[in-house]
């Protein structure tokens, strides 16, 4: 059943399109920056500031400009596919006489949506790195007033906050996954889960809504950006569990979804 | 009507029972197919047919009632059902795949090694030739049900659950599925078809079960059904004596069933 998914979503034109506009970003963005190879960019600070410093300077910068809604928005639009494409063809009703069980069939969708996550997160990432090696090459990453960083550290701060990131944006691939199963058409649960993330962030940005937004998992989605700061980076630990548990919940949902709902009803 | 249910029947009905919010879609319905029969399902609109078919393939819950097929109880995602060949509420495929990738999504849905068994005559049944290996986004109707039919078909399929499986196809096409199907029957299968073609079905069926405002009105061997009452001279004209409201249910015709499925 994975295979089955994988072949029906993640081959099709709109996917390949979405994870090609994904990595267009960092190339685009990498163009631009050229002129200004191992030197900072303008008067920006933090990661923006040293994106032209090196290959993997680049990369963290690109994901810290799409991370907060490019990346969810394409997210999204995989996960709720995953869920209801099947379902807006016609087409699960096939798959269950084929046969195929609920179980089988969620823990298919899952794993697909875990893999189209990764997928549309490592476009990102390898667009980032593949273009910053080019234009800027490969030297030891730049931190703008602190001291560079090591390649061995880099590249495992970089490492943490991909895992992280991926955490974060499995978070929000449940959310429109649970959208997907529970809403009638695959469009829209697309437009809830894009509006929860532009709700959510638009929230996230209210400092007098601060009670409200440690509830959503998009307020930590940014918290990896401290692995590259002078000190200790905090809201790690709690910003997982708030992604995993969010994960736990809507699997919950999604699963007494599939099997409570009569798929003729 | 008593409750005919063999136990030997490939299909049996005992007692289905299933209501959408205030409309009884299907209301204590009880039937039995046997091997090689070929049982038309009829009814006008709304009788609760599809119902009826989608709690016998696992689609929908009854609300009481049992659906069995080769004696083991249906669920969504029974095992069963690799036995079963299925169109219901019309062909469904993955657009933007090919029809011969369709098939074979659906055939690998189910954990089975390409190519099924009888991949050659149903395909040869859809006579989609070169336009098999197009996209099903492009097909007409009649392409995208031939191709439904190849994908219920090429499984080899012990029993048949069959929604309207003429619909869209031409005069020759029918007859390329009539034939098909009394072939399959003849080898040992079970056929249940709904269809509102009744000349059609009068020529393919072996079996009737008729169906009004979620009940069963009548049911037995074809002929049995049509000699009952000698003023019918066909099908329809029994058909519509039934579910006007005018035919009054009898039990005679259900003593075919048991014969079959002996």
């Amino acid at each position: 059943m994975l295979r089955v998914e994988l072949t029906t979503q993640l081959m099709r034109l709109r996917t390949l399109i979405a994870l090609g506009f994904l990595a267009a970003v960092p190339v685009l963005a990498g163009l631009s920056f050229a002129p200004e190879a191992g030197h900072r960019n303008g008067t920006q600070t933090g990661l923006f500031g040293a994106s032209p410093y090196s290959a993997l300077n680049h990369t963290m910068a690109s994901l810290e400009f799409i991370g907060p809604l490019l990346l969810p928005v394409i997210v999204c639009l995989l996960a709720t596919v995953i869920a209801s494409a099947d379902r807006d063809w016609g087409l699960l009703r096939y798959l269950y006489v084929a046969p195929v069980t609920r179980a089988r069939l969620l823990t298919a969708k899952l794993a697909a949506v875990a893999i189209a996550t990764a997928l549309a997160l490592g476009c990102v990432l390898a667009a980032g790195f593949v273009t910053g090696l080019a234009l800027f090459g490969w030297h030891p990453f730049h931190r703008i007033g602190s001291p560079n960083l090591s390649t061995g550290d880099a590249i495992a701060r970089a490492l943490a906050a991909s895992g992280y990131t991926l955490l974060c944006m499995l978070s929000i691939a449940a959310i429109a996954f649970t959208l997907g199963v529970l809403l009638p058409r695959g469009a829209e649960a697309l437009a809830a889960a894009v509006a929860f993330v532009v709700a959510a962030s638009i929230l996230n940005g209210q400092s007098a809504l601060h009670a409200v937004a440690v509830a959503l998992p998009v307020h930590y989605w940014q918290n990896w950006v401290g692995l590259f700061e002078p000190g200790p980076a905090g809201g790690l630990g709690t910003g997982a569990l708030v992604q995993l548990a969010t994960v736990a919940l809507c699997t919950a949902v999604s699963l007494a979804v599939l099997h409570r709902r009569d798929p003729a009803a | 009507m008593s409750a005919p249910a063999a136990p030997t029947a490939t299909i049996r009905v005992d007692g289905l029972s299933k209501r959408y919010g205030r409309q009884q879609a299907v209301d204590r319905l009880t039937f039995a197919a046997g091997t090689g029969q070929i049982c038309a399902l009829l009814g006008p609109n709304g009788a609760g047919k599809t119902s009826t078919m989608r709690m016998l393939v696992g689609l929908s819950t009854p609300d009481s009632g049992t659906a069995h097929i080769a004696g083991e109880p249906v669920s969504l995602g029974a095992a069963v059902l690799r036995r079963v060949g299925v169109l219901i509420d019309g062909p469904a495929f993955v657009p933007h795949l090919n029809g011969t990738d369709n098939l074979k999504l659906l055939w690998a849905a189910a954990r089975r090694t390409w190519p099924p068994p009888g991949l050659r005559d149903a395909l040869d049944l859809a006579g989609l030739g070169a336009a098999i290996d197009r996209k099903v986004k492009g097909y007409s109707m009649g392409m995208k049900q031939r191709l439904m039919l190849a994908q219920a078909l090429m499984r080899l399929p012990d029993v048949l659950i069959l929604d309207e499986p003429a619909n869209g196809l031409d005069p020759a096409e029918i007859r390329a599925l009539r034939e098909h199907l009394a072939a399959l029957a003849k080898a040992g299968a079970t056929v249940l078809i709904s269809s509102h073609q009744l000349a059609e079905v009068q020529q393919v069926a072996t079996h009737i079960v008729v169906m009004n405002r979620g009940r069963r009105v009548s049911s037995g061997p074809l002929a049995d059904v049509l000699a009952a009452n000698p003023a019918h001279r066909s099908l329809e004209d029994a058909y519509l004596a039934m579910t006007d409201g005018r035919h009054q249910p009898t039990d005679a015709m259900t003593e075919g069933h048991r014969d079959a499925a002996r």
